[in-house]
């Protein structure tokens, strides 16, 4: 019981950061319906901001976080404004490959610039634990898991209560819905892409925090990322959280009981057959 | 050109081809086993994405449960190469037919990410798998022939060709690219939309599976990270993208166009290639999303404008 | 009475709350032409997507040639000779006007296997009486509303079936062009196939249709000799009943 108890706290703690890491990619895709295969690279990208800015200034990673975030935001910007603005009206093929191809691009120059080691932000409260109820909670992790939170909040509320947020509701439903909301289409593709770009990373900036990085961590996780905005349906960010949550969970249980090298297998095998069973999401409506 | 003359110089080209082992030098002779091999993986994705629009991810597994057939039928079962190869085609059939009744039912996004996923479980279950040699893979025979893996690659690589080109002009392509163009249209209009896809998709599974058998044994080692590596997917799209989806040589000419300057260039400057690939990938859906072969059909019409009313078209 | 081509049996389809086709019944003779009408939003589309099996049924059943097609799928129909048009076209819009046709000549109805080119010869024909001769060898997302409403017909009529669905195949068209498709339609009609017609336009009901079927929120309200039918007070407080809506 004790145990089972750990291995949820786990899977939960765990899966706040992923459900962080998911909600830029379904924010992109439901918005602007393109599936972003450079969103784990965005990811990785973070936590090298966040790696940086520890081992060259000393700057705490939480502290780092909104410089994560901004730096990507400029960079997921311009790639909307000056690229993938170009194909925009184009079959979802042609975005598909050209987010890989970005991909690539990305993650070639990160093993130029940052060379292939591996990584970790190393603060000195990073060994921390403490105790709740007789489970053993690690700092760290529970600090990622709450700014997680955080921030999936301030998304939901921002997409709810503010205008530029309003239209990018509305263009979800809409290509044209913009324009009603008085924000020219082409800045506001920009804009949501831009955000879906932060968010990747502060979650990889958070990732820095509690696994190890290097440039080839991209793509796995921009599989997960698919895996829990297929779970949790794109409809709001909410449902990304518990897919999130729930993937955790799935993953902590199958490294215990069945073995850590199967965890893969449960969470695509669960993505199969969400897809299969209900298209739009566990939580989303029937099919 | 005359259909005569195409056939003849399509025949002189293989012979060509053919004699290669005998003029070029044992670098040369694996470069072009290598390129054969991905220009009949960018051939077989061309029947199932091409064609029939289906965007797959799980062309690499083909390849994989290929490459380990093989190597599961010589090493645990003593078998010849040749019961292996089939073998592992016929994994890849049953792959096709058992996950891909499901999948095929999905659309779009979801078909590209569903076999994305199942190319990860893969790799996951073989690693965990005895007779396959979880993590570390297995070693295959040795057999020093590169002139035969080459003209077996070739010949591969020429049935390949062979099948699109009669998918091309048979009923059955006509269907597959009727789904393509309009899925539910075509199951109105009488086509059994469910039995041609699963068709093409393991009729594209059959020619991944038989290359990554070939591959095996010329490598003579695999293991489940680099059989179901999925960047080797993503090159068959690439390839096929770039030469001309739906196109008979498209993909094969993309293949050794990509191929020649990756080769050339990882040469000039190590482990750029990569880069190269990604560069690729982003210029030629921008500038030329129907590939080379769209290209040289319109290019001598409209000349340069091509490339800047390819942008037109669907910039926002 | 010989046995109808097609019998509808309490046919009804229930999205979440709304019930889009409610309990219908009726038949189609061999030869027949049944128009369909009704205000929008009545289910007239739904049932056309029910009977050439693009919509499976809540309840009830459908018979073609006296044979339950309840549960066969969308291609099985169209093989058994259903041939039907979309109210929102769905052409292969990047094949060629002939081939998109061809598509009809090669699987619909058609048992042998024929060779393409075989096909591409019938579907010329099809564009000569559908009057798109000289758009065959366009893309089919080239073309102009008119001429991809023309398209959606020669691609069903090619199939050859028994029994041909229209869902406002005349929608956007003008005077003269309606008269064109009337008079196609017509053709078609004397090889002896049945056709239920969808169409709001009342002048091409009323001079196609052997009988009128009145759908109003998913119910069959009346059936009978079209100008009965359009006559009628519960038909004309339908239509008004939307116009004031
Ligand atoms: N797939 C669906 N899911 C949910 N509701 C649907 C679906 N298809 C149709 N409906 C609803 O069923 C009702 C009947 O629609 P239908 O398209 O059959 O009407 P119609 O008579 O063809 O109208 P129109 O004249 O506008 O073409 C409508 O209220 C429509 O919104
Ligand atoms: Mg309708």
């Amino acid at each position: 019981m004790q145990l089972l108890a750990q291995i949820l706290a786990n899977g939960v703690l765990l899966g706040g950061l992923y459900a962080l890491m998911a909600l830029g990619l379904a924010l992109i895709w439901g918005v602007l319906n393109i599936v972003n295969l450079a969103h784990g690279a965005f990811i990785m990208l973070g936590a090298y901001v966040g790696y940086y800015l520890f081992s060259l200034f000393h700057i705490d990673p939480f502290v780092a976080l909104p410089v994560s975030m901004g730096a990507l935001f400029c960079l997921g910007y311009l790639i909307q404004r000056h690229l993938l603005n170009l194909i925009a009206r184009a079959p979802m093929f042609n975005t598909l490959l050209i987010t890989f191809g970005l991909d690539v691009v990305l993650t070639y120059l990160a093993q130029m610039f940052f060379s292939a080691d591996f990584r970790t932000i190393n603060p000195g409260y990073a060994g921390a634990n403490f105790t709740l109820f007789g489970i053993t909670l690690p700092l760290v992790r529970v600090l990622a898991f709450l700014v997680a939170i955080v921030l999936t909040v301030a998304l939901w509320l921002f997409l709810s209560r503010f205008r530029v947020g309003r239209a990018i509701r509305a263009t979800a439903q809409n290509l044209g819905a913009a324009r009603l909301y008085g924000v020219e289409p082409r800045r506001l593709y920009a804009l949501t892409f831009g955000l879906g770009a932060a968010l990747a990373g502060g979650a990889g900036d958070l990732y820095g925090v509690v696994s190890q990085i290097n440039p080839y961590i991209g793509a796995a996780l921009t599989a997960k990322s698919f895996a829990i905005a297929i779970i949790g349906g794109l409809e709001n960010p909410l449902g990304v959280v518990v897919g999130g949550i729930f993937l955790g969970i799935v993953e902590s249980l199958t490294a215990l009981y069945v073995g850590p090298t199967y965890v893969d297998v449960a969470s695509f095998g669960i993505l199969v057959l969400v897809l299969i069973l209900r298209p739009n999401g566990l939580l989303g409506a029937a099919a | 050109m005359t259909p005569k003359l195409k056939v003849a110089l399509a025949v002189a080209v293989t012979c060509a081809l053919a004699s290669l082992p005998w003029l070029a030098s044992a670098t040369i002779l694996q470069f072009s086993i290598s390129t054969l091999l991905l220009a009949t993986l960018a051939q077989g994705w061309n029947i199932i994405g091409g064609y029939t629009g289906y965007a797959s991810f799980g062309n690499s597994v083909f390849f994989g449960l290929g490459s380990y057939g093989t190597a599961i039928a010589m090493v645990q079962w003593h078998l010849p190469f040749g019961v292996g190869l089939v073998f592992g085609a016929v994994l890849a059939v049953v792959f096709a037919l058992v996950l891909g009744i499901p999948v095929l039912r999905l659309r779009g996004h979801y078909f590209a990410i569903a076999t994305l996923a199942l190319s990860q479980v893969m790799t996951a279950i073989v690693s965990n798998l005895e007779i396959a040699g979880r993590n570390t893979g297995l070693v295959l025979p040795l057999l020093n022939g590169d002139p035969l893996f080459y003209e077996l690659s070739l010949a591969l690589l020429v049935l390949a060709t062979l099948t699109v080109f009669w998918i091309a002009h048979s009923r059955f392509g006509f269907g597959l690219i009727a789904i393509r163009e309009n899925e539910d249209a075509a199951a109105s209009m009488g086509i059994n939309t469910t039995l041609y896809k699963v068709l093409a998709f393991a009729i594209s599974g059959i020619f991944s599976a038989l290359a990554g058998g070939i591959h095996a044994y010329w490598i003579t080692f695999i293991d489940p990270v680099s059989a179901f590596d999925l960047s080797l997917n993503v090159k068959m799209i690439i390839m096929t993208v770039f030469g001309g989806p739906a196109s008979i040589l498209g993909p094969v000419v993309g293949a050794f166009v990509l191929s020649g300057i990756s080769e050339i260039l990882s040469s000039a400057i190590s482990s750029v290639a990569s880069l190269f690939f990604g560069a690729v990938i982003i210029v030629a859906v921008v500038f030329m999303p129907r590939g080379l072969a769209d290209v040289l059909r319109r290019f001598r019409k409209t000349g340069w404008r091509y490339f800047s009313e390819n942008v037109k078209k669907y910039r926002l | 009475m010989s046995t109808p081509l097609l019998e509808i049996r309490g046919l009804s389809k229930r999205f979440g709350g709304l019930v889009a086709v409610d309990d219908v019944n009726f038949c189609i003779a061999p030869g027949e032409t049944l128009g369909l009408i009704g205000p929008n939003g009545a289910g007239k589309t739904t049932l056309i997507n029910l009977i050439s099996g693009s919509v499976t049924p809540t309840t009830g059943e459908i018979l073609f040639e006296g044979r339950s097609i309840t549960s066969a799928s969308a291609f099985r129909r169209a093989r058994q000779g259903i041939g039907r048009t979309f109210q929102i076209m769905k052409p292969f819009p990047g094949l060629s006007v002939l081939d998109n046709v061809a598509v009809g000549a090669l699987f619909g109805t058609s048992t042998t296997a024929k060779a393409l080119r075989v096909a591409r010869e019938e579907a010329r024909e099809w564009l000569e009486l559908m009057d798109l001769s000289r758009h065959a060898d366009q893309r089919a997302d080239e073309l102009g509303g008119p001429d991809r409403k023309r398209l959606e017909l020669a691609k069903a009529i090619a199939m050859k079936p028994k029994l041909l669905l229209l869902d406002e195949v005349m929608a956007g068209l003008n005077h003269v062009e309606i008269d064109d498709v009337i008079e196609a339609i017509r053709k078609v009609r004397s090889t002896g196939i049945s056709v239920l017609v969808i169409e709001h336009v009342i002048k091409a009901v009323q001079s196609l249709a052997d009988r009128l079927l009145v759908l109003h929120h998913g119910k069959q309200i009346i059936e009978g000799a079209p100008d009965a039918v359009l006559a009628d007070p519960r038909v004309i407080e339908a239509y008004l009943g939307r116009r004031r809506a």
